[in-house]
């Protein structure tokens, strides 16, 4: 036990001492925090103040009687002056950024043109909805007040529906799954990253040729273990800091209503929050253990990659197979990939979020997690034991084959 | 304390790498485990070391198995290696704490061992930074930082300057001294004539030859004379119908293969008032048994 302590010691001291983990590290921090300014960025860009965007309105000829008054009083966004400028006047006004944006309404014959006029319109795909609707329900209040209608009358003339979004299955899935995906993107780049380092730590070991002073100082199975915790402890403090960094950055720079309609918050509880540690820390074991082994049985640094590709094609396939079912996540093949230990730690957690995980069903996902990891341990570390000592050419799979039984 | 190999056996998917080999190291001192390339001896290091396990056979310290952690071993690999990026003191510390020896007590053997290897100077360097010498001197101090019972050195010489050789010799006599057991691979003959007591010579993993190496030499008869004169003598060489192996400067190494030959050659120098400034019978080298042994 003492001997693990101190080959995990060695290993996250030597991990973090290196300048590719500071550099690459410090790169992902700073492009969270970047990324989570991009909107503040393209507003400053855009010349646009952080508060409301300013919007005038022309109606020369008074076709709304004077009730566009009423519009500064709405919650619509906009800080709205209301004046007869000419067209000449609103475009230097635009131009100078005095205004954002300007309504010119006029009556042409029998139809009333409303033109939204704005400096550059390549990136909108129209007048803005919430524009249209207000306008159209101001008019309308407009003409129906010189009907005379009794309160009663006006109410049965306004539509007045409750409209809602339901389903035939039981099971309901909440929150944003764009959201969920995301995140299941992440959680795989950190345990399949974080298992590869283990992979190229024993290759670099085995190039070095400090190997066989290495196993004659403990014992192999101390090496492997010792190192997959050392990374692992490493690569969850580095996740936990980039996921820190992404929510207080979300938190520091992102409007609430935003992040509102991303993530439902209310989801996001410390039940989660330890089932996502528990599936990072199986599934890193997993693919760490399997990278344990592929990584023993080359001596060439170029012989890593094509080593390690049925690893990356396992962890591939477990990760597609949590994605594209989680878009579909009442399904039974959803239920299936949160209990397959190749796909579980990407999809799980995902399952908790979206409130469709029952109690069991997390019991038997991590228990199959849990004896999948020791049956990869039991072979990995046998053949780690063997492999390590060999510096020919990269080793087949019989070799492997071989190498397991002849021990 | 005694180090005993008895009728030692591995297999490696049906190769036969140690075939039925017994040693036994009863003394302090050093014991010499020759054979060529693929002969045998890493993997009977190896096994002596349980870094692999035996097939059959018994290997005993003191009496009892041998395992990683019964026995104080120290063990210089023929493949060197260091960590490339860390920093020396930092690797030592590593193995020293990895052989169960505690903070305070590693860091004062640290520096004991690198004054006498003389790369105090690098203990703050990342290993990349030293000269392959340095670097397989800090793996020579990785094999007896913990003072270890028993050390395995394999090819403990190659790749040093002769002045980091002494350097290294220096310190295996007194671990001698100091009463250390040690096991030594060498591909120089010389090296191995030095310092080995006994010798065990492996061809494809069976005994070729064991035995005091004193003895096993005074079993050979003498093979060849050395003679230094002050003139051309090959005329008297061949009338004795002998084999010149070797002549520089007028001085003559002349395979023999009865000691009478040579007395009757030199009588006959000296009868022709030759002067004959070295004559010397010689046994032949441990070179010359290996060689005989296990060339093809």
């Amino acid at each position: 036990m003492k001997d693990i302590f101190t080959v995990m010691k060695f290993t996250a001291k030597d991990m973090v001492k290196r300048k590719s983990f500071i550099i690459s590290t410090i790169i992902i921090l700073v492009l969270i925090v970047i990324g989570f300014n991009v909107p503040n960025i393209m507003k400053s860009l855009n010349g646009e103040s952080s508060g409301e965007s300013k919007l005038l309105i022309i109606d020369e000829q008074n076709i709304f009687e004077g009730s566009l008054e009423l519009l500064k009083q709405s919650d619509l966004g906009y800080e709205i002056e209301i004046s007869n400028s000419s067209f000449d006047e609103i475009k230097q006004k635009i131009e100078n950024g005095d205004v954002d944006s300007a309504i010119i309404i006029e009556k042409q014959e029998n139809d009333i043109k409303i033109r939204y006029i704005v400096e550059d319109m390549t990136m909108m795909e129209g007048v803005p909805e919430n524009l249209i609707n207000t306008i159209n329900g101001l008019y309308s209040n407009m003409q129906i007040s010189k009907l005379g209608l009794t309160e009663a009358e006006l109410q049965s003339i306004t539509p007045n529906f409750e409209f809602s979004l339901e389903q035939t299955k039981e099971e309901k899935a909440n929150g944003n799954i764009f959201a969920m995906m995301l995140m299941s993107i992440v959680l795989f780049y950190a345990i399949y990253f974080c298992a590869y380092q283990v992979s190229s730590s024993i290759t670099t070991e085995k190039t070095s040729k400090i190997m066989e002073t290495l196993v004659t100082s403990t014992k192999p199975r101390t090496i492997v273990l010792g190192k997959t915790i050392g990374i692992g402890i490493v690569g969850l403090v580095q996740m936990i800091i980039i996921v820190g960094t992404a929510l207080i950055s979300a938190k520091c720079f992102l409007d609430e209503e935003l992040i509102n309609a991303v993530l439902d918050i209310s989801n996001i509880t410390w039940y989660l929050g330890i089932i996502t540690i528990i599936y990072f820390v199986l599934g890193y074991f997993t693919y760490s253990l399997l990278y344990a082994l592929t990584g023993s049985t080359v001596s060439k640094p170029e012989d890593i990659q094509s080593a390690n590709t049925p690893v990356a094609i396992l962890a591939v396939i477990g990760f597609y197979l949590s994605y594209f079912t989680m878009m579909n996540p009442t399904s039974d093949l959803n239920l299936f990939a949160a209990i397959f230990p190749i796909s579980s730690p990407f999809c799980m957690p995902f399952r908790i979020m979206m409130g469709l995980a029952t109690g069991t069903e997390v019991a038997i996902s991590i228990a199959v997690l849990i004896v999948t990891i020791l049956i990869i341990a039991k072979v990995a570390i046998k053949i780690y034991s063997s492999a390590i000592l060999n510096y020919g050419t990269k080793m087949s799979f019989r070799d492997i084959v071989n190498m397991y039984k002849d021990k | 304390m005694s180090l005993i190999l008895k009728n030692v056996s591995k297999t490696f998917v049906g190769k036969q790498a140690v075939d039925n080999i017994s040693l036994s190291l009863e003394k302090p001192g050093v014991f010499g485990l020759l054979g060529t390339n693929g002969a045998g001896k890493t993997t009977t290091i190896r096994m002596l070391l349980g870094i692999i396990t035996k097939d059959s056979g018994e290997i005993t310290w003191n009496g009892k198995q041998v395992d990683r952690k019964s026995v104080n071993f120290g063990y210089l690999p023929e493949e060197r290696g260091v960590y490339p990026k860390t920093k020396i003191f930092d690797q030592l510390m590593y193995f020293a704490e990895l052989k169960g020896m505690k903070k305070q007590e590693a860091e004062q053997s640290i520096n004991k061992w690198a004054k006498e290897l003389k790369v105090e100077e690098y203990l703050n360097m990342p290993a990349e930074k030293l000269s392959k010498g340095n670097q397989q001197k800090i793996q020579f101090m990785t094999a007896i930082i913990h003072n270890p019972e028993l050390v395995v050195l394999d090819e403990p010489f190659s790749g040093l300057d002769p002045v980091n050789t002494e350097i290294l010799k220096n310190i295996i006599i007194n671990l001698i001294k100091n009463g250390k057991y040690i096991i030594m691979s060498a591909h120089q003959m010389a090296t191995i004539e030095e310092f080995c007591s006994d010798i065990l010579i492996l061809n494809k993993g069976k005994t070729v030859l064991q035995g005091n190496l004193k003895e096993i030499k005074e079993t050979y008869p003498a093979n060849r004379v050395e003679i230094d004169v002050n003139q051309d003598i090959t005329k008297y060489i061949e009338e004795f119908n002998l084999e010149i192996e070797n002549v520089t400067n007028n001085n003559y190494v002349i395979k023999i293969t009865d000691e009478e030959k040579a007395h009757n050659l030199l009588n006959k120098l000296v009868s022709n008032d030759i002067r004959v400034d070295k004559f010397e019978i010689k046994k032949p080298t441990l070179n010359d048994i290996f060689i005989e042994k296990v060339g093809e």
